[in-house]
């Protein structure tokens, strides 16, 4: 079984979405990226990321990751607050330890290419 | 390069230019209103060429299937080809039964036209085939057998002086749609927050006597915000609902309130209102509706608040300009 599937699949997604755009949004740290007036849009590209995330089907390549933080200057205090918050979602939820490790896997084999390094 | 095949004439967009601004650059006179995807007033067809989705956002399953699109939205790749699409053919006839004014600004227009609609949805309304504005549906199809707006009159507005002044009962009117997607679902026992501003009272009023109407068991609450208590509107009608209706609670805010007529009315802040008021809205269904900037805050404030992305419908009216 996949680690999407054993999570739960996209109902492990929607049921996670909203708790972390809750805490993206109330982090300062990051909340600036989050904060817009699409807040539907927002959501929606909250679901296609943890849907990568959690290792579930997705288009996300290496380059569209690039493309979509280029211009926000992101450094590794971002990447780690948002890494942060995904976690203490997943543990809201409780999710299994050896779940999220995987899944802190996942996003750190995508963290140059978000980090435009 | 984006090319645009046109009554026989080929149009070179320029960077980031939009249909219709390309063929109203060329002289071509294309009805349009918003000019933000939300009225499909600038809505034409394509018969070569490929469509991208914004360019079709809002619209119905079959008129994607016929390649309609709206012109205002679309930014082609590469090359297409469109035509017209008559306006008339995408609005249904209505006669003006009524006009009443329900305070010094907001009018009352009931229209008879066969339109099959949700409560809560839009519509734009058209008068002389060219001027064209959106306007939220305040009636219930199966129980009010006449379309309701209420009008607010915009004094220098294309179309509301028009509606408010010149139209007289049983002129025709143009209506295209239904559009929109903020209408009553929920389940029966989930409590409902209903909030708005100035005529955002419209489609509230509409899905909340839908919800009644469908069997709504849950608290239904109703937050109507204004800079002053005089502009509130429709109290009266209201009250007797909440008399009829024990699970509706009513809560009028305004900034401003002096005078004998507001005694119902709460002076305050809608947001720290709400905030104070109805702090958990986990497991709420929310609907919103009124200026953009009250849908934004609004709808934020009430997702921090606990209530599903899923579960907070709006509807912003955005201001057409001129």
């Amino acid at each position: 079984m996949s680690l999407f599937e054993d999570i739960g699949g996209e109902a492990a997604v929607d049921a996670a979405v909203d708790i972390f755009y809750r805490k993206v949004l109330a982090d300062d740290r990051v909340s600036e990226f989050f904060d817009t007036t699409d807040m539907e849009g927002q959501h929606a590209k909250q679901k296609a990321f943890l849907t990568m995330a959690f290792g579930g089907p997705n288009n996300y390549s290496g380059k569209d990751l690039r493309d979509a933080h280029k211009s926000m200057r992101l450094d590794d205090g971002h990447f780690t607050a948002v890494a942060e918050d995904l976690v203490a979602t997943l543990e809201e939820l409780h999710v299994p330890q050896e779940s999220i490790d995987q899944i802190v896997t996942i996003l750190g084999s995508v963290k140059d290419d978000v980090l435009n390094r | 390069m984006a090319l645009v095949i046109f009554e026989n004439q080929t149009i070179e967009l320029e960077e980031g230019e939009s249909v219709l601004e390309g063929l109203t650059r060329h002289g071509h006179k294309i009805p349009s209103a918003c000019r933000a995807g939300v009225c499909q007033a600038c809505i034409m067809i394509m018969s070569e060429g490929e469509l991208s989705n914004a360019a079709q956002q809002g619209l119905s399953a079959p008129q994607k299937a016929l390649n309609y699109f709206l012109s205002c939205q679309c930014k082609p790749s590469s090359r297409l080809q469109i035509g017209r699409l008559s306006a008339a053919s995408q609005q249904v006839q209505g006669k003006v039964l009524s006009k009443d004014w329900l305070n010094d600004s907001v009018l009352r227009l009931r229209v008879k036209a066969e339109l099959d609609y949700r409560a809560g949805q839009y519509v734009t309304l058209w008068q002389g085939g060219e001027v064209a504005r959106s306007y939220s549906l305040a009636s219930v199809p199966s129980v009010d057998n006449f379309l309701e707006f209420h009008i607010k009159h915009v004094a220098d507005g294309a179309l509301s002086p028009r509606l408010c002044f010149d139209i007289q009962v049983s002129d025709t009117i143009g209506v295209q749609g239904p559009l929109g997607r903020c209408f009553y679902t929920a389940r029966p026992h989930q409590p409902l927050l209903l909030a708005g501003i100035g005529t955002g009272l419209a489609p509230l009023m509409g899905i909340l006597r839908d919800a009644i109407n469908s069997g709504h068991t849950g608290p239904i609450t109703l937050v109507l915000g204004a800079a002053n208590a005089k502009s509130f509107y429709l109290q009266e009608a209201l009250s007797i609902l909440a008399d009829k209706y024990a699970q509706l609670t009513l809560q009028f805010i305004a900034r401003k309130v002096d005078g004998p007529e507001s005694s119902t009315a709460l002076e305050g802040d809608i947001y720290a209102f709400c905030a104070e008021n109805h702090p958990d809205l986990k497991d709420y269904r929310v609907f919103l509706c009124g200026a953009p900037s009250f849908v934004q805050k609004m709808r934020k404030q009430c997702f921090l608040s606990g209530a599903g992305m899923s579960d907070i419908s709006a509807d912003a009216f955005l201001s057409f300009g001129k």
